[in-house]
């Protein structure tokens, strides 16, 4: 299959902070997601595929052109950017129409467009509300309806998930999806594993400016699944928890938190651990109140496998 | 050949007929606008008082061109028309760096040029409506006993087409110091109110070196009235060369504008 997006020797840094380096690569059709932690150069790459930045050395083609400045092939394009900026007067509508107008549309046209997008995005019933009144997650879907309202052939959407509700979230990655079945390109960049995961199998691991890993999802599970985490469960009992983990050989250490009201248990079997965990909640009436992962980023699993 | 160039060119104009489109609409909706309008319309109250004061007070007399006249040159060309010229100037790239919207426009398929002549026309025209409407109001308020004295609108003709010149003029250069400079309002500040009315008075062809000398040329000498001074020492150019000079300047920091603007790499910073 021929490569879509293709980039080769990429270089970018801004002043002395490197943003990228020496990066190789080449995006076919489907789902490709960019994964790596805060800072690892995910924004800047994608920026840079987009035209928006010039690179200090290394080239970028789309579909063989080239991208900065050559405006017409941004017909082709939609990009959905991290940062949380409107034109906030506007409302829904307005932004989304105006936008529209900067293609070679007719009024109708980008009127039954705007309003397509709007009902994908599921924001008709706000579409006459000013943005600056709309919630994050509104306004995150409002960007989303902005890059694939011209119906793109490629989609580049950076972090397209962040402040949205679990419900909002399980809409976007569904659309994403469908886009990846009309034979469409889509990169996505998120820092958060199960997010890409549950988008697609090819992912690009980027880290410090670097490309990590490219390929299959599959082995770098693998290798996530048996980096240690340290899970938190704020609960009544929390001796009582300990006393039912402690045996378990999936558990490497149990800690107290200061205040003795919640529990440190760090495993190198996160599924184990989370299946065992419900039970011994209702077999004990343990009354929880909060779980977290305190080590569960990108930037604790990178560190992890660059040590290692 | 003739034809493709033909094509392409009428593609870039529709292409800035679309960004004009744009933002003539949004210029119109942010709050900076109505502030400034409010701006704009303080010469009419003006007016309106120097009339009551005119009314109640039979001693008290005033020849009306005379004030108005004062008016649109103390208030319009030496502080309105540069202070919305700078503000809605310079804010053509700026406001779209800073307010980090500018990935929405330089993702669709627009060359970046066309994108800073719409939207300099947009605002553009705002401005000029804004003071124009200003204008014909104040004048209306001042000469309400003569509003039949045909004659008296070849001066609000000749006042408003100074102005509108200004303001092209002087808001393509701030739309060129925008397009590169991070603090263009502090400079705007300084160039308008240090540059022009400082230079405007030195004496030899110095004064050619600013915008203002050229506005001042195309107004009559010397004005009567109390503020006539702001034209001491006024060696003016002749109509035509002004005219051309104010064409040529706003052509040339256009063209810079869109120069700048299509080259220069604008890192929006998180």
């Amino acid at each position: 299959m021929n490569p879509v997006i293709e980039v080769k020797n990429l270089s970018k840094w801004y002043g002395n902070v490197l943003g990228l380096n020496d990066v190789t690569l080449q995006i076919e059709p489907g789902i490709t997601g960019l994964l790596g932690p805060n800072g690892a150069g995910k924004s800047t790459f994608l920026k840079l595929i987009t035209g928006q930045i010039i690179p200090k050395i290394g080239t970028v083609s789309i579909k063989g052109k080239k991208v900065r400045n050559n405006y017409p092939l941004f017909r082709e394009i939609g990009y959905c950017p991290e940062q949380d900026s409107f034109y906030e007067e506007l409302t829904g509508k307005e932004f989304l129409l105006r936008l529209l107008s900067l293609f070679p549309y007719s009024p109708p046209e980008a009127e039954a467009k705007a309003e397509q997008a709007l009902e994908i995005v599921e924001l008709t019933k706000e579409k006459d509300r000013v943005i600056k009144a709309y919630s994050r997650g509104m306004r995150q879907r409002i960007k989303f309806a902005q890059a694939i309202a011209h119906d793109p052939e490629i989609l580049v959407l950076d972090e397209p998930l962040s402040g949205l509700d679990p419900l909002g979230r399980r809409k976007i990655i569904r659309l994403i999806k469908e886009y990846q079945k009309k034979g469409k390109t889509i990169i996505v960049s998120s820092h958060i594993l199960p997010e890409i995961e549950a988008m697609t199998k090819t992912i690009i691991l980027i880290h410090q400016g670097k490309v990590f890993a490219q390929g299959d999802i599959h082995y770098i599970r693998d290798l996530i699944d048996t980096h240690p985490h340290i899970v938190s469960v704020k609960c009544d009992q929390p001796r009582l928890l300990a006393e039912k983990f402690i045996h378990e050989d999936f558990v490497l250490n149990v800690k107290f938190s200061p205040a003795e009201d919640s529990l440190l248990v760090e495993t190198d079997n996160r599924d184990k651990f989370f299946s065992l965990l419900p039970s011994l909640f209702i077999e004990n009436k343990i009354e929880v109140q909060e779980i977290t992962s305190p080590d569960d980023n990108l930037q604790a699993v990178f560190d992890y496998l660059v040590g290692k | 050949m003739i034809s493709i160039d033909k094509k392409s060119a009428a593609a870039f104009l529709d292409s800035i007929g679309k960004s004009f489109s744009f933002f003539f609409f949004l210029g119109k909706k942010v709050n900076r606008t109505k502030v400034f309008i409010l701006i704009s319309f303080l010469p009419v109250i003006m007016a309106a008082i120097i009339k009551c004061i005119q009314y109640f007070n039979k001693n008290y007399w005033l020849e009306d061109l005379s004030v108005f006249s004062n008016i649109i040159i103390f208030f319009y060309l030496q502080f309105l028309i540069l202070i919305l010229a700078l503000f809605f100037g310079s804010s053509i790239s700026s406001e779209e760096i800073e307010g980090k919207t500018l990935t929405y426009l330089t993702t669709r398929p627009i060359p970046k040029s066309a994108l800073i002549l719409g939207k300099y026309s947009a605002y553009a025209l705002l401005i000029i409506l804004m003071v124009n409407i200003g204008v014909i109001l104040s004048f209306a308020v001042l000469n309400i006993d003569h509003l039949l004295d045909f004659p008296r609108y070849k001066i609000l003709l000749r006042d408003m087409g100074v102005l509108t010149l200004g303001l092209i003029c002087y808001t393509s250069f701030f739309a060129f110091i925008g397009t590169f400079l991070k603090k263009s309002i502090l400079f705007g500040l300084i160039f308008s109110f240090g540059w022009e009315n400082i230079i405007q008075y030195f004496p030899g062809s110095t004064q050619r070196f600013t915008i203002v000398h050229y506005l001042k040329s195309l107004l009559p000498q010397p004005v009567r009235g109390r503020f006539s001074f702001l034209l001491f020492r006024l060696e003016p150019s002749s109509t035509g060369t002004a005219i051309m000079m104010l064409l040529l300047i706003t052509a040339v920091f256009l063209g810079l504008a869109c120069l700048v603007f299509s080259q220069k790499e604008y890192i929006l910073e998180d």
